[in-house]
């Protein structure tokens, strides 16, 4: 039977072919060495600053020059800044990319089993105070943190990079003039029908609210803007798709997104913006940080180290040129041009982001009681 | 209605039980075929069905069990609680609206599917019509385009203002614009459309595997064409019909894409829009994802139970027994050419203009609707991108063993499983034909931190291999491969397998030569299902794959993510000529086994 035979070496096939794929892969985890760990994060913690590097640097050979990161983001980002690291210190990065509730929850799972799989984690505040409480991360005293901001530091973790939200506009369909010039206008009849809310903006609805009610506004005011923004917007889901349909002129007006998807829309060649014809957006601008962390029971704790120390000093520059908006005051930035920052609130939102998701979701869904 | 010669034997007797035996008493014959399998453990026949047994059992419980853990314990950790469930559904979460809005959705869709694929497949499989090649990419690209580029090209398209068909057809043609696609009917269409070919690839197995001699049958004694439609056809092709639509019901349940996109942008919320908001959340309420996952566990299981009892007059449907047949087109004579036309029609809506959208887009710069400016503008600059990705080819090769290895892991731990449902009288057959179709409730979240869970935790080199997306891929596949398998198997009668018994062939020998052939055709379909779908998973695979053994819808969410919609645009093109090709090579070395091709018309 020929046909028999074949089917059978096919299968024989198919089976070597799966187990050869799957068999040879690397794994990420072996068993815990947490105390080994930590041990290597308090000998360089213990060193005067001028001698950290160089021993984090020496330990980070012994560690066999790897390092495993953990990080929300893409490739196009992550690729080239391991790249950086890895020619300055020789240290191979593998990367393990994903969205931020995902980058916590792999972090999470593995923690909570003892077999940490990363050894430095870099995402969205949110994520990082969430392992910041959970005590999965280790302080970090270097040089490098006295450069940030006192806003940017945290307990232990650090912001590494800036998300900035800003309402962006199609300036085919806006004309000049007709832009927003603050968060109220965004309920100004003359946006009806033209403006889109993201479904799961509800750290930009913290922000917004927070600071209307800090600069004079009282609690039946600021209602009274978000049922007006609420009643000229259309509801979408995912920053990126919303840029494509406001680009493509489908939609006129977002109430926030973030300006550096505009920004790469706007370099494309897109017509959209987020800032006024002159240039300078009077609209109070929210930088979300993003964080960097190095992970308790890493296995490359030393490597960690150098990343963490790097990513705020030289990678900097790195994310730079990426066109992102660093943490720290770096030559040559213009990501902020034109905008007006005012604080991000961190500890509200590590606080009661839940309940402000939950008072998002009804506001949208025009189910919110009006707040006494 | 008997349609099929009785068997010569009772039906409970199988291959399994020897020769011919009087049925043995009730009670006693309950999970007496298996018994007696299990009590030769070391027989190929033991192994391989307890086995299957074993591994679709532990494959669905596994993340069940975590799913049920987190949803009924109570805040302090001991002891059974339903506070998830007022969580959930209480409060203003408008989850009985939102629930109306999802079955609407539901039904809509998985009918429209049905109405589709059924037609197709008999138009296919049944008559002489025309252009018969175009039903092979019909069935094939709505599968390979992911969700979000399927419903953004409809976006591009059936926009009520700046929409391509409104703006270059109906408004020069009749002044007007009728088509909305952010309608509960556009949200139906668009995945009506996206789910035909699930109903297509079964229904085409299961004509395929029908004898037509009973319509000439019912023809030559009279009955209008109509009536044989209605009275032998349709009913012969229940169990593939009630499978597919059981399939579809339960996936658009439970899918947030076409909702999310379409469905938002006039407030229509549905279910799915709970479980969404819920898993993005930090701390994740798992007891509420869990709750939601319930609810449609529930409906989902009252559809299997609704199923089986629809069938649970099985031999009417038996089609393929010992008699030869070799099924003939109907000549359409002069409906040809409109049935031609329709053909064409179908091709043209459902492939060539979602996938010119995804052309079109993937050769800008950034979305604009066509206009000299832009055509101007035209480069392959996205195609450069797709192909200098670092990753794009380990991706690509570790989709395919992974995709492979699932298809084929499924199609054949199912093909012995849906033996056991439908042939054995063994206790708990139900209860396992059940728990086979829970992962399709489970969201993929849950499913990824379910693996790792258990996997973290075993010594076992599975995490952080690609195995572990095998394991979660099978899982979730597992489903499908059930409903295509089983609709196979319903439409064997066990005549078949009595014979071969009779003239001394083995259990395996039976299963082998005479069982797997004849359902090759289902099995080679929901193979293929399992392989298209498999390239696009992502909420698992996010949470599992490990660096350096990345697959490609990994690389698709990342280039959606950085807001790259032109790039996601030429590799959704790169990959529906990819599996496309891949698929065709299938279905030939499917031919080579005997498989009977249509397309040769």
């Amino acid at each position: 039977m020929r046909t028999r035979n074949t089917t059978l070496a096919l299968a024989g096939l198919l089976v070597t072919a799966v187990t050869a794929g799957c068999g040879g892969a690397v794994t990420t985890a072996s068993s815990g060495s947490n105390g080994k760990a930590d041990g290597v994060y308090q000998q360089i913690a213990d060193l005067p600053k001028d001698q950290q590097r160089a021993k984090a640097e020496e330990l980070a050979k012994k560690e066999g020059r790897t390092l495993s990161l953990y990080t929300s983001m893409t490739a196009d980002i992550a690729t080239p800044v391991a790249q950086a690291f890895e020619k300055k210190y020789g240290i191979h990065v593998s990367v393990f990319r994903g969205n931020s509730e995902t980058v916590l929850q792999r972090a999470l799972q593995e923690e909570q089993a003892g077999k940490a799989g990363a050894d430095a984690v870099e995402t969205n505040f949110l994520e990082m105070t969430a392992l910041s409480d959970n005590h999965y991360l280790v302080p970090f005293n270097g040089s490098a943190v006295d450069e940030v901001e006192p806003a940017a530091k945290f307990q232990d973790w650090t912001a590494s990079r800036l998300n900035v939200f800003q309402p962006a506009w199609n300036t085919d369909l806006i004309k000049a003039g007709d832009e927003p010039h603050s968060w109220e206008d965004l309920a100004l009849p003359k946006y009806k029908g033209k403006l889109t809310l993201e479904v799961s903006d509800s750290d930009w609805f913290e922000n917004v609210t927070k600071y209307w009610l800090s600069h004079g506004k009282s609690q039946s005011e600021v209602d009274q803007l978000w049922k007006g923004i609420v009643a000229n917007a259309k509801v979408a889901k995912g920053h990126t798709t919303m840029m494509q349909f406001l680009t493509a002129g489908q939609t006129p007006m977002e109430a926030m997104n973030y300006t550096y998807i505009t920004d790469r829309a706007a370099q494309q060649g897109a017509p959209v913006t987020h800032l006024p014809p002159d240039g300078v957006s009077k609209i109070p601008a929210f930088p979300r940080p993003n964080g960097v962390g190095m992970i308790k029971g890493a296995q490359h704790p030393a490597a960690a180290w150098l990343f963490y120390d790097w990513l705020l000093t030289d990678g900097q520059q790195e994310l730079v040129k990426l066109g992102l908006t660093p943490s720290t005051k770096v030559p040559g930035d213009k990501s902020l041009k034109g905008i007006t920052l005012v604080p991000f609130d961190v500890a509200g939102l590590s606080k009661n982001g839940d309940a402000w998701d939950k008072k998002y979701d009804a506001l949208l869904r025009g189910v919110a009681d009006v707040e006494k | 209605m008997t349609v099929v010669p009785a068997p010569t034997t009772s039906r409970d007797d199988g291959p399994g039980s020897g020769h011919g035996v009087a049925p043995p008493p009730r009670g006693a014959a309950a999970g007496a075929r298996l018994l007696r399998l299990l009590r030769r453990p070391l027989s190929l026949q033991g192994l391989l069905v307890g086995g299957a047994v074993v591994v679709v059992g532990y494959l669905a419980v596994v993340p069940l069990g975590y799913l049920i853990h987190d949803t009924f314990l109570s805040a302090d950790g001991r002891g059974v609680s339903f506070a998830a469930f007022s969580r959930a559904y209480g409060g203003n979460s408008q989850s009985g609206e939102m629930l109306l809005n999802s079955l609407w959705f539901a039904l809509g869709s998985a009918a429209l599917a049905l109405v589709l694929g059924t037609s197709l497949a008999y138009i296919q499989v049944r008559t002489d019509t025309p252009f018969k090649g175009l039903f092979f990419a019909a069935s094939l690209v709505p599968l390979i385009v992911p969700g979000i580029l399927y419903a953004t090209s409809w976006i591009f398209l059936g926009d009520p203002s700046s929409g391509i068909l409104n703006s270059l057809v109906f408004k020069p043609l009749f002044g007007s614009s009728p088509v909305n696609i952010y309608s509960v009917w556009g949200m139906i269409w668009v995945q009506g459309l996206h789910l035909a070919p699930v109903a297509f690839l079964l229904m085409v197995a299961a004509f395929r595997a029908m004898d037509p001699s009973l319509e000439e049958s019912a023809a030559m004694s009279g009955a209008s064409r109509l009536t044989v439609l209605r009275r032998v056809t349709v009913p012969l092709l229940r169990p593939a019909m009630i499978s597919g639509a059981l399939l579809m019901f339960v996936q658009s349940l439970e899918s947030f894409e076409v909702p999310g996109l379409l469905g938002l942008q006039n407030g229509i919320y549905v279910f799915t829009s709970r479980i969404y908001f819920v898993l993005r959340a930090y701390p994740i309420d798992y007891g509420a994802a869990g709750a939601y996952a319930i609810g449609l566990l529930l409906i989902a299981a009252a559809g299997v139970l609704f199923s089986s009892w629809l069938q649970r007059s099985s031999r009417n449907f038996q089609t393929v027994t010992g008699k030869a047949f070799r099924p003939r087109p109907v000549e359409l004579g002069r409906a040809r050419p409109f049935v031609g036309a329709g053909v064409i029609l179908y091709f043209l809506i459902t492939v060539v203009l979602p996938v010119a959208v995804l052309v079109y887009a993937s050769l800008l710069k950034y979305y604009a609707a066509p206009s000299s400016k832009t055509l101007s503008q035209m480069t392959f600059a996205n195609y450069r991108t797709v192909w200098h990705q670092p990753l794009a080819f380990t991706a690509l090769k570790n989709s395919l063993i992974v995709g492979i290895g699932a298809a084929t892991a499924v199609m054949v731990l199912t093909s012995i499983v849906s033996w056991v449902v439908l042939r054995t009288r063994a206790r708990g057959r139900r209860l396992l034909d059940l728990l086979a179709f829970t992962p399709i409730v489970i969201p993929g979240l849950v499913l990824g931190l379910a693996l790792s869970f258990v996997y973290l935790r075993t010594p076992l080199p599975i995490y952080g291999t690609l195995l572990i997306l095998l394991i979660s891929y099978c899982t979730r596949y597992l489903p499908y491969g059930m409903r295509y398998a089983s609709s196979a198997m319903a439409q064997m009668s066990p005549e078949l397998e009595e014979s071969a018994a009779v003239n001394g062939a083995s259990w395996f020998q039976t299963f082998r030569r005479v069982l797997l052939p004849l359902m090759s055709g289902g099995i080679l379909a929901g193979w293929v299902y399992i392989l298209v779908v498999s390239f696009r998973e992502l909420s698992s695979t996010i949470l599992l794959y490990s660096p350096g053994k990345e697959v490609l819808s990994v690389l698709i969410w990342e280039q959606f993510e950085n807001g790259q919609f032109t790039t996601l645009a030429a590799l959704g093109v790169c990959m529906v000529v990819l599996l496309f090709l891949l698929v065709s090579v299938a279905y030939r070395f499917g031919a080579r086994f005997g498989l009977q091709n249509d397309s040769a018309n």
